[in-house]
Parts: structure tokens; sequence; C-alpha cells
């Protein structure tokens, strides 16, 4: 825990430099979005995933998910082949400021019920 | 008594076949040596070693108080921006790579290569690579053509490279930091243990800066990793041309997408 704890010091003392600010995206209300891969692009500076989701009241949206890039996201695991059209996944996102159906993921659920972050600059998740 | 001789001879020879490893050794391990070439990680986050401090963060820049203001304002007006949610569009959402001598930061995994005559440091967030002409006389700056990573002689001191580097052209910019043509980067890198490097930033720019602005930046040995390529391609992110802030696209693009195409901008 002291360890833990000592890491967050040294990271706010160096700072994470990321790419940009992260501050088109709301961190403190994330929200859970299940559904269907409909795209998923694995480029620099960010990877995309795309996804179409029915919520409970059956409202039907298409989600466009800003993620890290393949260099972050190679370095905690993820794979360029591990997400496909056709997926059944389940996000959390800090959602776009402006209301628009996209945000900047926190996690990732795959079919097979495997977990992964989104990096260290873009922050992790806040709600389960 | 042949015999000893023989023994003797054979002494010799041990003790000169040692003393020219030792040679070799000396020489591949003097100034030059390849103790800079394979890869790197920028240090401070990850395997800390407590023997070696992570390096400070980079001071404020000594800026002649005209072009300070300015740059103060233009921080202020970042973090308004980003306050909004309407972060400011810059080089990386256009692709652009940082240039000198931001690259140093090492956001990303680097790469260092000791060849005769050249060092070459790749880094791998956009690509980037710059090339360090060793024991060559630097260019009139004049004669540089302005670039992102500019033109970079080196030399070694001892276990030290010391690099110059100029033609950084001046939309190229580091923290936001405005300079003239004639800015001037050296550099100072050394081992600091078998795993860990520094390099001693100092931008010279009496046109923009009171007095050099020195920061240092540190760096351990990331064993065995495979640098990976880069290359900045269909970026959602645009710029909004209302707020002049960073958008992102929903939908992608082609036939995928069952989103509606985004909406044409407003005259």
């Amino acid at each position: 825990m002291a360890g833990l704890v000592f890491a967050g010091l040294l990271l706010a003392a160096t700072g994470v430099q990321a790419h940009h600010s992260f501050a088109m995206f709301d961190h403190d209300h994330q929200i859970k979005i299940s559904g269907t891969v409909t795209h998923f692009q694995w480029t620099n500076p960010h990877v995309y995933i795309d996804m179409d989701s029915t919520d409970e009241q059956g409202q039907f949206k298409h989600y466009t998910i800003e993620c890290a890039n393949p260099g972050i996201l190679d370095r905690i695991g993820w794979k360029f082949n591990m997400i496909k059209v056709g997926d059944k996944i389940t996000t959390i996102i800090a959602p776009l400021r402006t209301g628009e159906a996209g945000g900047l993921l926190k996690q990732v659920t795959l079919a097979d019920g495997r977990k992964f972050g989104n990096g260290a600059p873009a922050g992790k998740a806040n709600i389960e | 008594m042949i015999a000893s001789m023989r023994t003797v001879a054979a002494s010799v020879a041990a003790v000169i076949t040692s003393l020219c490893a030792g040679a070799a050794q000396a020489q591949a391990a003097a100034p030059g040596h390849q103790a800079l070439t394979g890869a790197w990680d920028r240090y401070g986050t990850v395997n800390l070693d407590p023997r070696v401090t992570s390096a400070p963060p980079v001071s404020a820049p000594p800026l002649k108080p005209v072009y300070e203001a300015e740059w103060e304002a233009q921080q202020k007006a970042a973090k308004e921006a980003d306050a909004r949610g309407q972060p400011q569009f810059g080089g990386y959402a256009q692709c652009l790579p940082d240039g000198m001598p931001a690259m140093m930061m090492a956001m990303f995994p680097m790469e260092v290569l000791q060849t005769p005559g050249q060092i070459t440091i790749i880094e791998e967030a956009y690509n980037q690579v710059r090339r360090i002409y060793l024991n060559e006389k630097q260019l009139p700056i004049e004669d540089a053509e302005p670039g992102f990573w500019g033109h970079s002689v080196g030399h070694w001191e001892g276990d030290t490279l010391v690099v110059n580097t100029v033609g950084i052209k001046e939309e190229v910019r580091f923290r936001g930091v405005p300079h003239s043509a004639n800015m001037q980067i050296d550099e100072r890198l050394r081992m600091l243990s078998k795993d860990i490097f520094e390099d001693q930033v100092t931008v010279t720019d009496p046109e923009y800066l009171t007095q050099p602005w020195k920061f240092t930046w540190k760096y351990v040995r990331k064993p065995g990793y495979k640098i990976l390529e880069y290359v900045c391609e269909a970026n959602r992110e645009y710029q909004d041309p209302q707020t002049g802030g960073i958008r992102m696209r929903i939908g992608a693009p082609g036939p995928a997408s069952s989103a509606p195409a985004p909406a044409a901008p407003k005259p």
C-alpha cells in the first residue's frame, strides 16, 4: 500500500505526459455501455472502438470510444486482434461533455470475460 | 632450465594476450562505448533504482518579461479551455511530432544506436529520428535548414557525450515556449549506472531567454524491448470550427458506421 502511495506521489511529481488533454471527457460521470462492436481501429495516435448499443429503455445509440494508442495498449497486454466486429463487449467510458455518443475508454470487458484498462494517462474506471 | 624458460615464455605470452584483451576491452569501454545502445524508458515512474533519484520536473522557462507574459497568458488560456471541456487543438492532434528538445522527454520508449561516426536516437512516438554526427563541425546556424530535430553534432568528453543542436523551426515549440531561429540546444549525456543515463539539456536563446534554460531527463534501460512503428493516421479528433477546440468524430469511416455523418460546420 505504501508502495502504491509512493508510486502515486512519483506520478504526481514527474507528471504523466500524455499526448493531449482529456478535458473533453467527463471523468466524474462515467457510464457503462454494452453492445456489439461494429468497427475496431488499431491506429496511432488513438485506437477506436465503434459499437452499437441498445439500452434498457430500448434506446439505440452508436458509440465511438477513444482508447490510448497501440504502444500503450500493447504494454498493458492488449493485442491488435483481440476485439473483432460482431464481438459483444461492455465498456466503461468517460462520456463526451458535448453529450454526443462517445467517450474515453476506462475499461473494456471482452466477450470471454477478460477485462482491460486503457493505460495510466487515461485513468481508471470509477464505477463497476 | 629450458622447461622453465618455456614456462616464462608461456606466462609472458599469457600476459601479453591478457593485456591485448584488456586493451580491446578498454577500447570498447572507452568514450564512444556501446553503453547507450538499446531501448530506454523515461526514468522516474518505473524501475526506480534507490541509488539514482528521478529527474526533477522541467523548470519554467526564463523568458524575457514580454514573452513571459505572452506565455503565461497562453498557459492560462489552455487551462481555461480545458475547464470548458474544449481543450486546445495542438500539434499532436494534427499528427505533428514533438521535434527538439521535446522528443527527448521520451513520452514513449526510445532507442539509441551507436554506429561509427553517428549516434541515432529513435523515439517511438511519431517515429521520430534524430542523428548526431560525431566529431564534425557544427554548421553556421544560417546554413542549418530549419526542421523538427535540427542539425546535431557531438563528441565524447571522457564518459560524457556532448551534443550541440541548431536549426529548429520556430513553430516547433517545447511546452509552448517561443524561440528564435538562433536557438541552440546543448546536451550532456552520461551513464549514471549500468542501466540509467541522463541528458542534461541547456537551451540558449538570448533573443527570448534572460538566461539559459536548463533541465534534465533520465532514462532506464528497457531490456529486449522492440520499438513499435508509429504512423499517425485516421485521427478522429478534429478542430471545432466554432470554438477552435478539439472535437471527436462519432462513427467509423466507411459503411461499418451506423451513425449519421458529422454535421457540416455552420457558416
